[in-house]
């Protein structure tokens, strides 16, 4: 199963009895979605969304002797737009993500590698004045 | 590409004085871009972004689209159309002319001065331009990124599916409609481009890049194509219109 993000493509493991939701199994939840399962709820950075007792109970299960997390019903519990076609699926940006970031008037961090091989981190930048912009072939 | 205009820029500014990150919104990755940047010898930072994910992290529509980030991360303006000159883009008999000069100038007072320009957009000019977008525009992004790694597996048929899909949602990103299209063939790219323009030029109150308010700016609503015959049928209606009324 792939699992598409703005920035990762991940190949992970699928779980075998319920293919209809995205269940992606604990140990791999970070790589393929950047969220973490933590004692205070589900985290993605500084944002913890808590996860109440009937959730919990029903996003949280064992299965082909691995721990799952049902992402697809937590992604509509935070309007995390998710599409899939087979077993590809490629989930949106997380609102509020774009809340606290680019609504608010700051820059979207990201973290890529240039032409030279280099990091480029716009994070890194700061205390530099930085123009950006883009363009297309076609 | 204007990547030789943004290099002189960035050499008669100074390297010392900000950094210049120009990416390139390309599926097909180096196969397509690298020509550009290599011919252009640039200096300054550059990024094959294959899957658009800066387009996608600030919300741009189009191509070129640029931001101003002060040296805090926060985003002074973010623009649509950030032609540095006036760009002129050939295509069998026609051409069109795009930009001008208006958005370098307002770079270079914005990088000198800071927020004493009067370029830099006020809170509520920026809460304008950076709004919430829709449901639907949020699926389309995900649609998109489904179509790019079908398109980048070889599967011509998914990929086209979910381009179509992205499209329908997200009508007014002329990003998922000029790449989804370019699956097809430049060319049948850039006639669905002349098209879809000459359909909300006439029909609606769209913008293909929306005005960059600059003193100076020479905006186009859409790219008006010049044809080859263009300068005749216009030297023709001036000689008409100077004619003696015959009623």
């Amino acid at each position: 199963m792939i699992v598409l993000t703005s920035d990762s493509t991940s190949d992970i493991a699928q779980r075998s009895d319920d293919t209809d939701r995205l269940w992606v199994r604990v140990d791999q939840l970070k790589q393929a979605t950047g969220w973490q399962l933590k004692p205070e709820g589900v985290c993605l950075g500084e944002i913890c969304v808590p996860l109440f007792e009937p959730e919990r109970e029903a996003w949280i299960a064992d299965a082909d002797d691995w721990v799952w997390f049902c992402y697809s019903a937590f992604a509509d519990k935070i309007g995390q737009q998710h599409v899939r076609d087979g077993d590809v699926w490629s989930l949106g940006s997380v609102p509020e993500v774009r809340r606290m970031g680019l609504e608010s008037g700051l820059a979207p961090d990201f973290e890529m590698t240039d032409r030279n091989g280099d990091t480029v981190r716009l994070s890194d930048l700061r205390g530099r004045k930085v123009v950006l912009f883009t363009w297309a072939s076609w | 590409m204007n990547l030789p205009v943004w290099q002189e820029l960035y050499e008669s500014i100074g390297p010392d004085r900000f950094e210049l990150i120009s990416v390139a919104e390309d599926s097909q990755g180096e196969a397509a871009a690298g020509k550009w940047f290599d011919k252009a010898k640039p200096t300054f930072r550059c990024i094959v972004d294959r899957t658009h994910r800066i387009s996608s992290l600030f919300g741009w529509v189009n191509v070129p689209s640029g931001a101003w980030i002060d040296e805090e991360g926060r985003i002074v303006r973010s623009n649509e159309g950030v032609f540095p000159d006036e760009t002129t883009i050939k295509f069998g008999l026609g051409k069109v002319r795009l930009g001008n000069d208006a958005f370098a100038h307002a770079t270079r007072d914005w990088i000198e001065r800071g927020p004493e320009s009067d370029f830099v957009w006020s809170a509520e000019e920026l809460a304008a331009h950076l709004k919430p977008v829709d449901d639907d525009a949020l699926l389309a992004e995900p649609t998109f990124k489904l179509a790019l790694h079908f398109e980048s597996a070889g599967d011509s048929e998914r990929a086209l599916r979910h381009f179509d899909a992205a499209q329908h949602l997200a009508p007014d990103n002329w990003n998922y409609h000029r790449q989804g299209w370019t699956h097809k063939g430049t060319v049948y790219a850039a006639l669905q481009v002349l098209k879809k323009s000459a359909y909300l030029r006439k029909n609606t109150d769209k913008n293909y890049y929306d005005p960059m308010e600059l003193p100076g700016e020479n905006h186009r609503r859409f790219t008006e194509p010049e044809w080859f015959w263009t300068p005749a049928i216009n030297g023709l209606k001036r000689l008409l219109r100077r004619a003696p009324s015959t009623t």
